[in-house]
């Protein structure tokens, strides 16, 4: 009995271990994606045009699966597949971390 | 005035009219029921695996509806939901969504 704060406060400080991205170590790793993704009003040069997606406030897991289909093929872009074949998963889910994040100071438009 | 501007403006009209290139948020509001239960009430979605629609560019949203409808991106569940979307579906559901606040591009 006595011991189920104990358990409690376990679970509370192993939560945050779980939520597996590193937002900080995302935000060093996204050079690949800052001139595209970054860029307001950027738009796909081939094969199709339509702009490339906002990923600011995007879901993080959303962002995991979206990099591993262009990965596994599931999803058909040629240059998102070139940057997601040498992306491990820890860097996926770095990278959701820090778009799924705040802001955080980092120029962010609408 | 030039006789050619009413001409020009009235052939602009019928091209709008014919090629439909854009959708009305308040019909794609009415068609959006079937995607609350993923993408939310308004656009934020339920769950970290299903991703946000809340002010995304409508030409992105566009080609993935239409990338789902071509086999391009495959998804079980997106593809039996725009199975049945017709062209006009997807201008009216996507202005509705790129018209919502949420999303950012983010450097």
């Amino acid at each position: 009995m006595i011991y189920r704060p104990l358990i409690a406060l376990a679970l509370a400080v192993s939560l945050p271990a779980f939520s597996a991205g590193d937002a900080a170590a995302g935000a060093k790793k996204n050079f690949q994606c800052q001139g595209c993704h970054g860029v307001p009003g950027w738009k796909t040069a081939f094969p199709e045009i339509y702009s490339v997606p906002k990923l600011g406030g995007q879901k993080a897991s959303y962002i995991v699966a979206a990099l591993k289909a262009y990965k596994n093929g599931d999803r058909d872009h040629p240059t998102m597949k070139a940057i997601a074949a040498d992306l491990s998963e820890r860097d996926m889910e770095d990278l959701a971390a820090y778009y799924a994040g705040p802001a955080a100071g980092a120029a962010a438009t609408k | 005035m030039n006789p050619r501007i009413p001409v020009l403006v009235l052939s602009l009209f019928l091209a709008e009219a014919a090629f439909g290139a854009s959708g009305d948020a308040d019909v794609g509001r009415k068609k959006s029921e079937p995607c609350k239960a993923c993408h939310g009430e308004a656009g934020i979605s339920v769950s970290p695996d299903f991703p946000n629609l809340a002010g995304q560019h409508v030409d992105y949203l566009r080609a993935a509806l239409n990338h789902y409808k071509n086999g391009k991106r495959k998804n079980p569940i997106m593809q039996g939901q725009v199975a049945n979307l017709s062209q006009k579906d997807i201008l009216d559901l996507t202005a509705y969504y790129s018209s919502q606040h949420g999303l950012d591009v983010k450097y």
